[in-house]
Parts: C-alpha cells; sequence; structure tokens
C-alpha cells in the first residue's frame, strides 16, 4: 500500500515542486524500498482487514520477487523513455500496478480479489496509451475493452458463487460449497475472466496486439510481472476457493494448455517483429504454467505453479526491458534491424540472450528448473502426453529465441549509429541485476520450493 | 574440492578472457591454455591417486535434498578416462585455435564450454548431469556460427534446436525415471527395481537423446553439417568431447542403471549399430568432400562404440570406452588436417586435390598416418579398438557379426581410395600456382601430440585398460 501512496503521490509532488525527474527515480525507490521492507517484515498467517488479505510464505516470495522486478523495470524504463513525455506519471502507475499486484497475491476474498485485480489494471490503461501514436490507441482501446470483459466475467462468476452460499471468503467457500453444475459454471467465468488476463487460449487474441501497440516498457510490466499476478490469484481461487470442482476442471487445464502453448508456439514463430515474437512467446509460457494447472491433483504442481510464476516475472520483465532498451538506443524493431547488434551492442545483447535462454529453458537459468517442475507435475498427475507435448513445445520453441540470438551474433550489422545515444550504465545495472538473479533461482532452489510445499501443505495435500 | 574446481575455474576464468582481449590479443589464448593444463594436472593427480576402483573423490554440496538436487560430484575409472580426454583436447584445441580471429570472445566460449564438460563426466547426479549436458550446447551454437565456413549459420541453427530436441526426451525420460525412482543419485539408482514397462519407456526416451548426441543412424543428420561447417578445432571438440557425451550417458546412465531392460534392448542397438556402420561407411565411400568424409567416418566409429555397448559384457563395455578414447584421438586429427588441407588448397573436394605429398610432406605424412590409425593399423589405438570391439561382438552375437570385418574393410576402401586421389599421384594443375608450405611449428605440435598419443596408447593398451577394467568388471556382474 505504501508502494501506491509513494506511487500515487508522486506526479503531484513532482508538479507541485518542480522536481527534476531524477529525483522521481529517487524517491520511488524508496518507496520500493520501504515496500520490501514491509513485505519482509509481514507475518506469516495473518489476515488483514477481517480477511481481506492474507500474508503467507508464498506471498512473501512472490511479493518479493514482483518488487524487485517492479523496481527493476522502473530504473530501466526511466532512463529508456523520451524525457519531455510523462515520465513522473508513468513511473507513478507503474507502483500503483505494482501495488495492485503485490495485494492480488494476498487476496483472500473475492471481493479484495477483484479490487486488487482492478488497482493492478487500472493504470496500465492509461500506461498502455503512453507513447501516444495511433497503434497505442489502439492497443489501449482493444486492452480496456478485453480488461472491462475480463472483469465482467469474473463479478459474474463470483455473484454466482455469492448467490449459493453468501460468502466471498475462500474459506467460507470451501466449507459451503459443494459439487453442483451451477458451480461449475461459476467456475468457468471465474476461469474465462482470469484467462484473458493470463492471456489462455482462446482470449489470447489481445495480447500480442497490445504488447506490441504499447511501449515496450509497459509490455513488460503487462506481460511480466501482471501475468505472474495473475498466475498466483488464479492459483489461490483454484486451491483455496473452489477445490471442489478442482477435478473436474483438470481436463479443461490441460485442454487450454496444449492449445495455448501450442499456438502461441507456433504464431511465434511465423513473426518478424522481435515484440510479437515476445508477446506470443508469453502466450506459450502462459500454456505451460496451465500445465501446471492441469496437474492439480499432485502437490508439485503447485511447485510448478509457483516456480514458473516467480521465474517468469524476471525472465519476460527482464527480456521486454532488453528489448525496450535495444528499440531506445537502436532503433531496432524487426529481426532485420537485429542483425549484428551484439557487435554494436556487446553487453546488452549478452544480456538479453541470458534471458533469452532461459524463456528456452536452457540451463542453468530459472526457465530450465521451472519447466522441470511443470512437467514432473504433468507426468506425475498421469498426464504424460501433456508432458510431452509441452517438451516438444518448447524445443521447437528454441526456434525462434535462437533466431533471434542468431540475427544479434552471427549477421553482420545493418543499422550504423545508434539513434539515442544514452548512457549504457544505468539501463544494464538493472538488467545484470535481474540476470543474476534468474542463475540464482535456477540453481538455488529452496526458497521457492521450500515455499510451495508450506502453501501445499496448507490447502491440504 | 578438485572436481568442483575443474568445473568453475574455467567458467571464472572465461569473462577474463573476454574483457582481456582489449589489453592484449594475446591474454585469451594464454589464459586457455592455462587453464588446459591446469585440467591436465588436476586429472593427472586424480589418476595418480585413484585407488583403482569404485568411485572416488566424491564431493557433495547440499542444495535440495527432499527433491534430491544437490551437486554430487565422483569419478570412477571411465570419468577419469574422459576426463583425461578433455584436458588434452583442451590442450590441443587452444594451441590448434592460436591465430585464430576475435580471440577474446573465442576463448571465452572454449572456456565456458569445458566447466560444463567436466560436470557432465564427473556428475553423479543425474538432474545435474543434464543440467551440464544441455549447458554445452551454446557455446558450441555460437562457435559454429560465428567462426564456421560458409554455410555456418545453417548448420549452427540445426546443431541447436537438433540436439536440444533429443535432449527434450532426455528430460523426460528424466522427470519419469524421477517420480518413479524418487531420487537421481547414480547410487541409489543401480540396480534400482521399476515395473518393467515404466523401466522400458523410460530406457527409449533416454535412448532417443543419448543417441542424437552419438550420433546412432536414424538421427545423425545434424552432424555432418556441423562438422563440416564448425572451424577445425571446434570439430575436434565435437567430435572427441560431444559425441563421447553421448556413449558415456549411454553407458553410465542406461547401461549401467538398466542392466536388465538394456539385455532386453541390446539387439536393437545391435541392429542400429551395424546400422551405422554400414550406412556411415558407404555414406564416406560416396564423399567428395572431405571433411564431410572424415565425418562419416566419425559416425562410423561411433557405430563400433554402439556395437561394444550392445555386447552388454565386460568386454564390450571395455572396448568401447577404448574405443571412445581412440576414436577422440584419431578423428581429432584427421579433422585437423582436412581443415588445413581446405585452408591450403581453398578446396574441400577430393577430386580437385592430388599429389599434395610432393609439396606438404609432413603435414600428408601426419595424415597418412592418422588415416592408418583410422583404418585400424596395428601398433596405433584404432587397432585395439576394432579388434576388441570385434572380439566381444564375436563372443556375444556369434557368427552373425562377420560382417563387421566387412565393414573394417569397407572403411579401409574409402580411406585408402581418398589417400590415393588426394594426398599421392602427380599435383594437379590447379594446385601448381597455390603457394603450399608446411605448418608453423605451433600448429604442428598438437598434431603430434594426437599422433604420439594414439600410438601410446595402441603399443601399451594396458595403461588404458587397467584404469577402468575393474569398473567394468564390477558393473559387469549386473548383466549375469
Amino acid at each position: 500500500m505504501l508502494l501506491a501512496l509513494t506511487g500515487a503521490f508522486l506526479p503531484v509532488i513532482n508538479r507541485l515542486f518542480r522536481i527534476s525527474t531524477l529525483l522521481g527515480a529517487v524517491i520511488s525507490t524508496f518507496g520500493y524500498l520501504l515496500a520490501l521492507f514491509f513485505v519482509l517484515i509481514s507475518d506469516q498467517g495473518r489476515t488483514i482487514l477481517n480477511s481481506f488479505f492474507t500474508t503467507d510464505e508464498v506471498s512473501r516470495l512472490i511479493g518479493v520477487l514482483i518488487l524487485v522486478a517492479s523496481w527493476m523495470l522502473m530504473l530501466v524504463v526511466y532512463w529508456i523513455v523520451q524525457k519531455d513525455k510523462f515520465v513522473n506519471e508513468l513511473i507513478g502507475s507503474v507502483m500503483i500496478s505494482t501495488a495492485g499486484a503485490l495485494l492480488l497475491i494476498c487476496a483472500n476474498n473475492f471481493v479484495s480479489l477483484t479490487i486488487a485485480m482492478e488497482l493492478m489494471t487500472m493504470p496500465t490503461y492509461l500506461m498502455v496509451l503512453f507513447s501516444f501514436d495511433e497503434k497505442s490507441i489502439e492497443a489501449g482501446v482493444k486492452y480496456f475493452f478485453n480488461g472491462a470483459l475480463a472483469v465482467g466475467f469474473i463479478l459474474f462468476g463470483v455473484s454466482i458463487l455469492y448467490g449459493l452460499t453468501g460468502e466471498f471468503t475462500f474459506r467460507a467457500l470451501v466449507e459451503n460449497l459443494f459439487s453442483d453444475p451451477l458451480v461449475a459454471l461459476a467456475g468457468v467465468f471465474i476461469l474465462a475472466g482470469f484467462g484473458f488476463k493470463i492471456t489462455a487460449f482462446p482470449f489470447h487474441f489481445w495480447g500480442p496486439d497490445v504488447y506490441d501497440g504499447t511501449c515496450p516498457g509497459v509490455a513488460a510490466l503487462l506481460t511480466g510481472i501482471s501475468k505472474s499476478a495473475a498466475f498466483i490469484g488464479l492459483m489461490r481461487v483454484v486451491f483455496e476457493a473452489i477445490p471442489v470442482m478442482a477435478p473436474h476442471f483438470s481436463f479443461i487445464f490441460a485442454l487450454i494448455a496444449a492449445v495455448t502453448m501450442t499456438v502461441g508456439n507456433l504464431l511465434a514463430l511465423a513473426q518478424k517483429r522481435v515484440s510479437r515474437i515476445l508477446a506470443y512467446s508469453s502466450v506459450a509460457h502462459a500454456g505451460y504454467t496451465l500445465v501446471a494447472f492441469a496437474a492439480l491433483s499432485v502437490p508439485v504442481s503447485i511447485t510448478g505453479i509457483l516456480y514458473h510464476s516467480a521465474a517468469y516475472a524476471f525472465m519476460k520483465t527482464a527480456a521486454f526491458l532488453s528489448f525496450a532498451a535495444l528499440l531506445y538506443i537502436w532503433g531496432a524493431r524487426t529481426m532485420d534491424d537485429y542483425k549484428g547488434l551484439g557487435k554494436r551492442e556487446p553487453i546488452l545483447a549478452a544480456l538479453f540472450l541470458i534471458f533469452l535462454l532461459s524463456l528456452a529453458g536452457v540451463p542453468p537459468m530459472a526457465g530450465f528448473i521451472s519447466k522441470v517442475f511443470v512437467f514432473t507435475a504433468a507426468v506425475d498427475a498421469g498426464m504424460t502426453w501433456l508432458a510431452l507435448l509441452g517438451l516438444l513445445n518448447s524445443a521447437f520453441s528454441v526456434a525462434y529465441y535462437i533466431w533471434i540470438a542468431k540475427q544479434m551474433y552471427l549477421e553482420e550489422p545493418t543499422i550504423e549509429k545508434p539513434i539515442n545515444d544514452t548512457s549504457r550504465v544505468w539501463v544494464v545495472i538493472p538488467l545484470a541485476v535481474m540476470a543474476f538473479i534468474l542463475i540464482v533461482l535456477g540453481i538455488y532452489i529452496n526458497p521457492v520450493v521450500d515455499a510451495s510445499l508450506h502453501y501445499a501443505a496448507k490447502v491440504g495435500f | 574440492m578438485v572436481l568442483l574446481s575443474m568445473i568453475l575455474i574455467p567458467v571464472i576464468v572465461a569473462p577474463f578472457a573476454w574483457f582481456l582481449e582489449r589489453v592484449n590479443r594475446d591474454i585469451p589464448k594464454y589464459l586457455s591454455l592455462a587453464v588446459g593444463i591446469f585440467l591436465s594436472i588436476c586429472t593427472a593427480y586424480l589418476i595418480a591417486k585413484y585407488p583403482g576402483n569404485g568411485f572416488a573423490f566424491k564431493e557433495f554440496y547440499t542444495i535440495y535434498p527432499p527433491f534430491d538436487f544437490n551437486l554430487h560430484l565422483a569419478v570412477d575409472g571411465i570419468s577419469l578416462l574422459l576426463l583425461g580426454v578433455t584436458a588434452f583436447l583442451a590442450v590441443t584445441v587452444t594451441l590448434s585455435s592460436w591465430h585464430v580471429e576475435r580471440p577474446g570472445a573465442y576463448f571465452f566460449l572454449i572456456l565456458v564450454f569445458l566447466g560444463p564438460m567436466v560436470g557432465v563426466f564427473s556428475s553423479f547426479n543425474l538432474l545435474w548431469f543434464f543440467i551440464f549436458w544441455e549447458f554445452t550446447l551454446v557455446p558450441m551454437f555460437f562457435h559454429i556460427g560465428i567462426w564456421g565456413a560458409e554455410n555456418r549459420i545453417y548448420a549452427a541453427m540445426k546443431f541447436f534446436i537438433y540436439t536440444h530436441l533429443a535432449s527434450v526426451f532426455l528430460l523426460l525420460g528424466i522427470i519419469v525415471l524421477y517420480l518413479n525412482a524418487h531420487t537421481f543419485e547414480f547410487e541409489k539408482l543401480v540396480g534400482i527395481n521399476l515395473d518393467p514397462g515404466i523401466a522400458k519407456l523410460i530406457w527409449i526416451l533416454m535412448f532417443i537423446g543419448f543417441a542424437v548426441k552419438m550420433p546412432v543412424v536414424p538421427f545423425h543428420t545434424w552432424l555432418p553439417d556441423a562438422h563440416v561447417q564448425a572451424p577445425s578445432p571446434i570439430s575436434v571438440f565435437l567430435a572427441g568431447l560431444l559425441l563421447k557425451m553421448g556413449a558415456y550417458g549411454l553407458l553410465r546412465w542406461e547401461i549401467f542403471v538398466f542392466p536388465q531392460v538394456s539385455k532386453f534392448f541390446a539387439p536393437l542397438m545391435a541392429t542400429l549399430a551395424v546400422l551405422t556402420i554400414f550406412y556411415a561407411g558407404f555414406r564416406a565411400l560416396a564423399e567428395d568432400h572431405i571433411k564431410r568424409m572424415v565425418a562419416y567416418s566419425s559416425i562410423n566409429h561411433m557405430g563400433f562404440v554402439l556395437l561394444a555397448l550392445a555386447s552388454l559384457t565386460a568386454a564390450g563395455i571395455s572396448a568401447a570406452v577404448y574405443e571412445m578414447l581412440g576414436h577422440a584421438l584419431v578423428i581429432s586429427l584427421l579433422f585437423m588436417v582436412a581443415g588445413y588441407i581446405h585452408h591450403k588448397t581453398h578446396t574441400w573436394y577430393i577430386s580437385e586435390l592430388g599429389g599434395l605429398m610432393k609439396r606438404i610432406p609432413l603435414l600428408m605424412t601426419m595424415f597418412v598416418i592418422g588415416v592408418l590409425a583410422a583404418v585400424g593399423l596395428p601398433g596405433t589405438a584404432g587397432f585395439v579398438g576394432e579388434f576388441t570391439v570385434m572380439l566381444a561382438a564375436f563372443d556375444y552375437w556369434g557368427w552373425i557379426m562377420i560382417i563387421v570385418p566387412l565393414a573394417s574393410a569397407l572403411s579401409a576402401g574409402f580411406f585408402m581410395w581418398m589417400l590415393q586421389r588426394a594426398v599421392f599421384g602427380p599435383l594437379k594443375e590447379s594446385l601448381k600456382e597455390l603457394k603450399l608450405t608446411e605448418l608453423p611449428l605451433i600448429e604442428n605440435i598438437p598434431l603430434a601430440m594426437y599422433i604420439a598419443a594414439f600410438i601410446f596408447v595402441g603399443l601399451i593398451p594396458s595403461v588404458v585398460f587397467n584404469l577402468y577394467n575393474p569398473v567394468v568388471n564390477t558393473f559387469a556382474q549386473l548383466f549375469k
């Protein structure tokens, strides 16, 4: 909440005192540090505001990761947007949206869940419009309607559940719900609402258009942080609120997962623009996470969901940020523009390569071990076909990730001069921090697995 | 700490090689050479201290015990031999690459490759084995793609995607194995009792992963492209280490872990092996491209390794491991010389070569020695390898293996024919204007090292056999 307050007041403060923009970044850094401090000291198992929000290992871990990712995002975005635009407003929106994501992963109640999700989404409606061109307006409109539709679906599902039980809190719902077609209907609506947020098939259409249309720094927030938070929210709904319907949903999840990752990867292979490749790869990654959801009858599925969300929040945000930096500095938008960037920009390109390899699932980055957990869950739940399909998908997805690497390193440069020659240091440091965290998460698996085991015990495995 | 430092020191030194290029172009290669010598000293120390049987030098780094995700390093005789090959090739490849362009990035990638390679041969935790296994692809991809020949980008992409696809099957096999055995540790996996159906599924999934790396014939198509396009020193790494990873993985994680299932699939392995030997032999015979011919002969030799493994006897496994060593030394020499021939004559094609012996006798003499070793001349590693493989195959499969000496004759045929056309005979008109000179000393040293090594282990094979025979005999009890 503190983060949200800092974020909300940042533009106001700056307008009032005409503070130079650098100080804005410094102030928001303090906001992040304070929020990190509060997340770290938060007690476990507490409920806040009469069981609106809960804090446990999951919320603490993912909270820390989301905060760090968002902080790094803020630092990078600050350096790579045109200074004459509303940088402070943008950063303020990022912080409010991050606060929404933090609340979403703590939500313990359908009311707070919906509110947190709106808090996370509302600032992004503005941010999508940030680059003020025709494409971003189209993206903004698309995003707004899809977002509204998603919330509508979720609210409809929630209202059915409320009509049946008169309860909003997850704990009360678990006690009162029974296997019933109406509950299944409510579950399907809620699932569809989340489907929009995580760009699952068949609700994925808006994703690539929006990620491509808006400025890539914002897309990094949308694909990386918001989606990760939505995964955790969905996990809480599935495991805490409507576990009665879970066995019925397993197959639906499996089907959606299979189609989502296949569609995402196939379409990504066909793209020429790097932002669209990353966008479709984010659709494919939603599919991988849904594989873990499909395996919800075994505890390792929680590890899979949690690990993939954690790794995904970092690698996708970072990949989009690297793209954003290269776009800002070199104007590189399409695959052809990427030719030889490895020679022109060795460190940034190397970092981008690390994130791409992590997305592709090459060890020792976190993307690899998270995939291991996801597919272990699928095999454990008896869905070896799904695991095989997912792994094949993952193998073919390497083609387009490595294609970007090929363009960067194996081809001769086409672009001669950078369009904006800013200082690279402040872009590289946050990205290097993210790469470091990715590698650490890929080898030191204890925090995430421990948190997931605690959570699994809590929801009754 | 020795094994861990052998993995970490190359990786830690690697960035220095990259950044210090700007200070002085010579620093990266000396760093790489230093690391190669370091690896050699460490391996020599390990071999000297090795007790003779069983696993030694265990290092256990706890990471997450409930999931069995712990870095467990150890070596036995077989690993030690392959570590020796790794260290030896690290030195020779560095010397061969002495005048490479963009040395910083090149030696950075070599060092990043060497660390995980040591990990592959010394990891006794299956998941870590896979992590090291998979990571070796990345430096190789850039080596082929940046320093390769004309068609390098296609070859690099094909190499990466093809072998990564194979690794996916291996990973699925590992996951199924873990869910049934609840462990990744080699020592706990040996002799584990699984449901036969599940065990067969795991075996097949993992075999696909290893067979592509080896490569076995239906899965071999990435190799000729990768080898031909890669720069020669990198071809040495591909042939000498990457292919060995496949054979080693098959031996360590399938044959030792699932002896009975392997017995069930032994006819399949033997059939694939014979198919590989003959298919690669005939392709080599038909090949005009000299490096591609060497690549096919490399596949042909790996067929012998698989054939020996398929016999599932102590003699067969001993022969397979020996053949792995012999292949690494002999084929490396051939790849290097094929690369130099192209460098000097600007052609890859045997039909455009001829009479090279007249102009560059020293290089060509070494080439002839290498070819004779590959054909199996007594006194070289090639002879001991092929001979023991055939003995083991006869012993196990009986008279039907009469076809294998025929394959050996085939390999003699294509090599001798190539020598006659390219090396001996009158000098081709087109080559007369070229300035054909001998190699500088530094590039001759690695070639001489290969020759010395394969003649040494060919004359005194007991040096090698004694290192790992006790281990093989222990495991051979499993097949009874």
